[in-house]
């Protein structure tokens, strides 16, 4: 059946992407590799769940059989969830099929018999818009369609994998920090900081805002001061809190693509050149060490003295 | 065991790029570099190799441009470097560049292994590791952030959304790693002396038998500008810089 073939391990991606297909007017097929996942998504508003049954746990070993399906399907375009699994798997399949493959998208529209797709590239300083012809690819991260509703009649088929991966283990994400993701506030460290005792006077800021904590990938992963899932950044990262404050970050662009999304941008730096004010909607150019404490205070009491 | 190749991306250094006022993209003062997060696939194909005892080679497409990565590449603690030469990369996408990385890793003799890091700093696609992989039909693992060798395969863990996974994989295979799986070496002055010595293969894009049209159409490649207040408190005491900055959030209501 010809449409739009949507694969998440999100199941809210899933039915965001559902919701894009049948506003554009498309058929919406679901490919689910589990009884769990085509139950839950049954009312999602897909037109057909393809429960696809093999022999591997990975769902990335089943790229190979995916683009055969949709080769087979005359599928018009695969729209998948913009997580490590769906990446891969969405990739491994525009590989086979040799078709085009528009990831990470930061829009995506049709009209007129095409898809046109929107993305950031060079860390966010350049946008490309692309259009797909026949079948292509997409992935698609969170948040950026309305779900709808409706049932799906769900279908089985076997699917061969590719069994040269196995899993042998799988291990809960031990979390040493915040999920950053989800951070109403945010205050990021960076290399402006001399020791790693200074952290101290950034968590006292943050404790005063009721903030989660945050870094730059140097602080991470050259000074290893805190854990690399607090680093923010195009390789780390990408949050969208309603206030995001930096203390000692120049603001390179890998970083600034993970916080473009904040609600609103406060930088503090010794450099008045720093790229962060640029960027920033407020920022103060002066000595961490002088600025941090007193704004610690200042916003502390304000806090405290804000009616509820 | 058998070579490791590492895959890496010649790429415009965007803290050169300008954006200029009606929005186009000033790639005049740019500078090359090795694109960031392949230095990490590069340093962990030596790290493989020099365990198994066998070479890592380095493996990139690009203009002639490229050529002058090929040194760096080498300083890097790989054996041989192979490079495509090809006009066409400029507008290649991630199709093209598999198949072109993938029909040289053919050409080379008894490849166990390519590493290639998740994207390239440029585009940060994420697509060409998966995509070489379907072109040989060999394994991928993406998102390791540890390998370790299991007897004629490689045990590796990876970071997803949700979970850690320990996978197994055979061989050969392609493998694409984050940034935190190692911290590469900065290449000493003999390493760098050493690169200039050791054997570099070129081949071109148009020997290769591949169609390097892009599969999409680019209609728009713009500027992309953050409409921010921009409001910086920079003269005066700092107390009074402080005094303004906690107005301004609070009239924001953010706190």
């Amino acid at each position: 059946m010809a449409g739009i073939y949507i694969y998440s391990d999100n199941n809210e991606i899933a039915a965001e992407i559902i919701g894009f297909a049948k506003r554009v007017g498309k058929e919406a097929v679901l490919l689910a590799f589990d009884e769990k996942t085509a139950e839950v998504m049954g009312n999602s508003g897909a037109d057909k769940i393809y429960l696809l049954n093999g022999e591997s746990e990975l769902v990335e070993s089943y790229a190979k059989a995916v683009a055969e399906l949709l080769q087979k399907e005359e599928a018009e375009l695969f729209a998948v969830g913009s997580t490590a699994r769906g990446r891969e798997l969405a990739a491994r399949a525009a590989g086979y099929l040799d078709c085009a493959l528009v990831s990470d998208v930061s829009a995506l529209s049709y009209a007129d018999g095409w898809f046109l797709a929107e993305r950031m590239m060079y860390g966010g300083l350049v946008q490309q818009r692309e259009s797909l012809d026949g079948l292509g690819v997409v992935t698609v991260p969170g948040g950026k369609f309305d779900p709808v509703t409706g049932n799906a009649e769900v279908i089985s088929m076997a699917v061969q994998a590719d069994r040269r991966v196995s899993l042998v283990e799988t291990a809960p994400i031990v979390r040493q920090g915040a999920d950053l993701s989800q951070a109403d506030k945010v205050v990021c460290v960076g290399m402006g900081l001399d020791k790693e005792e200074d952290l101290e006077t950034a968590r006292a800021l943050a404790e005063a805002i009721g903030a989660e904590i945050a870094c730059t990938r140097g602080i991470a992963e050259e000074r290893h001061w805190l854990p690399a899932e607090l680093y923010i950044g195009i390789s780390g990262a990408v949050i969208k809190p309603k206030l995001y404050v930096s203390l000692g970050v120049s603001g390179q662009i890998q970083h600034i693509f993970g916080i473009r999304d904040s609600q609103l941008i406060v930088g503090i730096d010794t450099n008045e050149r720093a790229p962060i004010f640029k960027a920033a909607d407020y920022g103060i150019v002066g000595d961490l060490y002088e600025i941090v404490p007193l704004l610690t205070d200042a916003l502390k009491k304000q806090t405290i003295d804000r009616p509820e | 065991m058998s070579k490791v190749v590492a895959c890496y991306k010649w790429v415009a250094d965007e803290a050169d790029l300008r954006i200029d006022a009606d929005l186009s993209v000033d790639f005049s003062r740019v500078k090359g570099k090795i694109s960031d997060y392949d230095k990490n696939a590069i340093a962990e194909a030596v790290n493989i190799a020099t365990a198994w005892g066998e070479k890592a080679v380095g493996l990139t497409f690009g203009t002639a441009k490229a050529k002058q990565s090929v040194k760096d590449a080498l300083s890097r603690g790989l054996e041989e470097g192979y490079w495509i030469n090809a006009d066409e990369a400029a507008d290649a996408d991630g199709a093209a560049v598999a198949k072109a990385l993938a029909a040289v890793i053919q050409r080379i003799d008894d490849v166990g292994l390519v590493v290639c890091a998740e994207g390239a700093s440029d585009t940060f696609a994420r697509q060409v590791p998966s995509r070489i992989g379907a072109v040989l039909d060999w394994p991928v693992v993406t998102s390791v952030m540890k390998i370790e060798i299991a007897g004629n395969g490689l045990m590796t863990v990876r970071r997803l959304d949700d979970c850690m996974q320990t996978v197994k994989v055979q061989l050969p295979a392609v493998i694409a790693v984050l940034p935190e799986i190692n911290t590469p070496p900065i290449p000493g002055l003999k390493a760098v002396m050493a690169a200039a010595k050791k054997p570099v293969h070129e081949f071109k894009g148009g020997d290769l038998g591949i169609n390097f049209t892009p599969k999409t159409k680019a209609v728009e490649f713009k500027g992309y500008v953050m409409a921010r207040k921009n409001v910086i408190f920079k003269e005066g005491e700092a107390a009074d810089k402080v005094r303004e900055l906690a107005a301004a959030l609070r009239k924001e209501g953010v706190l």
